[in-house]
């Protein structure tokens, strides 16, 4: 089947900067996507290029195989869901999500019963007569869903849609919006620089690197099959152990041999690198010793922080709520093993 | 504190101040129902003289005259003001220089401005009349309502206009149904400060309207009755003026507040 969006080697520059520099993607009907990076890494200049704000300098921009790369903003079955939801502050909730479909010159009738059925989807009814200074944080990140929703787009564009929102809110936010996406069945494009949200919420993930593409794939992939070091960074928790490579592993400065499965530098400066949750204590095909420097419980786990000779940084790991009740205590000599396939090389 | 000497001397001075702004103010409007026509004497009170002024056509002439002249000035000037404002505010660059044009009439002397415009329409040999009044008070009422509307410009989120694109309004559609609800209390606002401001400018429509009584205006109506002392007539009148200013005056500052809160 073929993609909805299709990016092509879309460049776009301010000045001396290039904000977006040579990213194509294809984007699947119905998938919920990510696009992640850290801040000024080109996420909203290209999602502002989906809805037709930005022009590329080069490149194009294909929705449902046809080219719209110059085709204005208000005449693209696409919408943008803003950062700062740019609400109407003159208008009532119900006006507000009635606005896009008043434009499209529906029927008085079908306006109504649209904008009452989408209020009904995010919980919104009986605040319809309100206007949006008289909403909390949430509620107008609801409106502003339901004013974009409501046009049943092709794609619907999400820039950092629980940006503004507390921590709590933000978690049950991000269960909702998958949800919702399943239940409309409308392609999204969400940007996000929390990779935790991303890795919640989509079902594939785009890293962005200061405007170029990292790694595509599924949250699994990005997690489990890093492709860079930055995207190993980038994504969750990671041991880095530097190093010599060779044919099957790497040299560590202290003498010591870690097994690496899979492929990757086999000369040359290199880092070995390994999750945290991999690492067991006891010795594995790879097998380090240290003194415990630092404990610390977060509920569901307990990580402690391990200085070892191989490495100038402690090694991470994270035992589970059952191992922890045996767990050594601050200044014990431990073991740590783990298993050659859970280990990952990149070049220095 | 209050009880400490410091104290009361500081609200004795706030009240001489007051006293100081306010009673001339309310003596005039005392006089305006005294039913003597002398300043000098209190004989009761009478609305004799607010009938008086509605019978005398001079009075009512050049009330018609201002009026003609603060709708009209206050019109183009709310039209071109607003458009100017948001001009400037789309501009990309800001230039500095642009702006001092802009807000010099706001600055400028009146009587200045006065004889620039009188040379000015002398050397274009433009007939004078109400009409040059109008065109002499869009110039500095046009600076005005550009500055109330910019104020609200700069907390203005234009986000909302590439919302409305977004949302599929043309551009047109979307000044006619965002842009200008929301910065209406603003353009409004401006509109009345320039009727105010119309209303009693003297110097300005003194230099402008040229010679002959057509085109009297009330500020130059009162100068020239007061020649002849200050009649219990021109009190009443003052008291009309400054009550319609005050009601203007008061509605645009609270449709100020209210864009500038929300
Ligand atoms: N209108 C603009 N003019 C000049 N430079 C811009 C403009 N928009 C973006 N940039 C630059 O382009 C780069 C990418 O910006 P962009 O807003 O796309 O980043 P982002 O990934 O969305 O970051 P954030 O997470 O902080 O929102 C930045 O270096 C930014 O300074
Ligand atoms: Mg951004």
């Amino acid at each position: 089947m073929r993609p909805v969006v299709e990016i092509e080697g879309v460049v776009r520059r301010f000045g001396s900067v290039t904000a977006v520099d040579g990213v194509s993607l294809a984007i699947a009907e119905g998938a919920f996507f990510a696009l992640l990076g850290a801040s000024g890494s080109g996420k909203t200049t290209l999602l502002r290029m989906l809805a037709g704000f930005e022009m590329p300098d080069a490149g194009r921009i294909l929705l449902d195989g046809a080219d719209i790369t110059r085709t204005p903003p208000n005449r693209r079955p696409v919408n943008l869901m803003f950062q700062s939801y740019a609400l109407f502050p003159h208008m009532t909730v119900a006006q507000n999500v009635a606005y896009g479909l008043e434009m499209e010159r529906r029927p008085r009738a079908e306006i109504r019963a649209r904008v009452a059925e989408m209020l009904e989807t995010v919980q919104l009814l009986p605040l319809a007569g309100r206007r949006p200074d008289q909403l909390s944080g949430g509620q107008r990140q609801r409106v502003a869903l339901a004013r974009a929703l409501v046009k049943r787009p092709r794609v619907l564009l999400l820039d950092e849609p629980l940006g503004a929102l507390d921590a709590k809110l933000r978690g049950q936010m991000q269960l909702e919006l998958k949800r919702l996406q399943h239940e409309v069945g409308i392609t999204f494009i969400v940007v996000t620089h929390d990779q935790d949200e991303a890795l919640v919420m989509a079902d594939r993930i785009a890293i962005l690197r200061a405007g170029r593409l990292e790694q595509v794939g599924t949250p699994r992939e990005v997690y489990e099959s890093p492709a860079t070091r930055y995207a190993a960074d980038f994504i969750g928790q990671m041991n880095f152990l530097p190093g010599h490579a060779l044919p099957g592993g790497l040299r560590l400065p202290d003498g010591g041999l870690v097994r690496v499965a899979g492929e990757g530098p086999v000369q040359g400066e290199a880092v070995a690198a390994v999750r945290p949750e991999r690492i067991r204590l006891g010795p594995g095909e790879n097998t380090l010793t240290g003194t415990v420097r630092a404990l610390a419980y977060h509920g569901l786990d307990l990580q402690l922080q391990v200085e070892t000779p191989a490495a100038a940084e402690p090694v991470t790991l994270r035992l589970t709520a059952g191992e922890a009740e045996t767990a050594p205590g601050i200044g014990e000599r431990v073991t740590l093993g783990w298993a050659a396939r859970d280990t990952r090389i990149f070049p220095a | 504190m209050p009880d400490s000497g410091a104290g009361r001397l500081v609200l004795l001075i706030l009240a001489a101040v007051f006293a100081f702004l306010y009673v001339p103010i309310a003596v005039l409007v005392g006089l305006s129902f005294n039913a003597s026509g002398l300043p000098t004497a209190w004989t009761g009170f009478s609305t004799r003289w607010y009938a008086a002024l509605l019978q005398n056509g001079e009075i009512l002439g050049a009330a018609r005259n201002t009026l003609i002249v603060a709708a009209a000035s206050t019109a183009i000037a709310t039209l071109l003001g607003t458009a100017l404002a948001v001009g400037v505010e789309l501009r990309r660059r800001r230039s500095r220089g642009i702006e001092a044009l802009i807000f010099a009439p706001m600055i400028i002397p009146d009587i200045v401005l006065a004889i620039a415009l009188l040379s000015f329409f002398s050397l274009l040999r433009i007939p004078m009349g109400l009409h040059t009044i109008v065109m002499a008070h869009v110039v500095f009422n046009l600076a005005f309502v550009c500055a109330v509307v910019r104020a609200r410009l700069k907390s203005f989120d234009w986000s909302i206009v590439e919302a409305s694109s977004d949302l599929g309004a043309s551009l047109v559609t979307t000044w006619v149904r965002v842009v200008l609800p929301v910065i209406a209390p603003a353009i409004v606002a401006g509109a009345l400060l320039a009727f105010t401001l119309s209303v009693d400018e003297f110097i300005i429509a003194f230099f402008t309207a040229g010679a002959g009584r057509a085109s009297i205006t009330l500020p130059m109506q009162v100068y020239a009755m007061i020649r002849f002392g200050v009649t219990p007539e021109i009190n009443a009148l003052a008291t009309l003026v400054m009550g319609a200013s005050l009601v203007a005056l008061a509605l645009a500052q609270r449709l100020n507040r209210r864009t500038l809160g929300a």
